[in-house]
């Protein structure tokens, strides 16, 4: 029951996300609303997966995803935010 | 039990993919294929855990490390000046 309550909110939250990715009109904004939640939404996720059906042992697996995503993920997103601004930049102050 | 998300989550799929069509910028589309990756990786997670075939859960982790080398790969070329638009 609780693994569910965990797996319901995460796909609200990742609902919640491609709303803001559609919606948003910069990209600074799509890139709030899909880093942020994609990350808590796919980590809240798994957690109720993990929750949901007892210890298994293919659950380690379940584990190094959690870890893998919280650790690649945030970068991904600082680096695509990176290389915008830096672009952006570029072109302002060659006009 | 868990199919309405999984479904749920596919449908943000075809969402997240029309940005990823008419993204202004080359950088919205970097997001939404990065977007559309993780959504992919929740997908495959539901599936392999409703289903009991690890082999998916494998599948996933590999997934999740190539699909950062692409995009770190792009926007650190479209960060030098690389230009696709």
């Amino acid at each position: 029951m609780t693994g569910m309550i965990f797996i319901y909110l995460g796909g609200l939250l990742i609902l919640i996300g491609t709303i803001g990715i559609l919606r948003f009109h910069d990209v600074y904004s799509r890139l709030q609303a899909s880093g942020l939640s994609d990350n808590v939404g796919l980590t809240l996720l798994l957690i109720g997966l993990i929750i949901n059906g007892g210890w298994e042992r293919y659950d380690w697996a379940l584990v190094l995803l959690i870890a893998l995503l919280l650790a690649t993920n945030p970068i991904a997103t600082h680096s695509i935010a990176k290389s915008a601004f830096v672009q952006d930049h570029a072109q302002r102050r060659g006009k | 039990m868990t199919d309405p998300v999984a479904l749920a989550i596919l449908v943000s799929i075809g969402a997240v993919l029309i940005r990823l069509w008419r993204g202004p910028t080359a950088w919205d589309r970097l997001l939404a294929y990065n977007s559309a990756a993780n959504r992919i990786i929740g997908v495959l997670a539901i599936v392999a855990v409703t289903a009991h075939k690890s082999a998916l859960l494998d599948i996933a982790i590999v997934y999740v490390a190539l699909s950062f080398l692409g995009v770190v790969v792009l926007a650190r070329f479209l960060e030098r000046g690389g230009s696709f638009r």
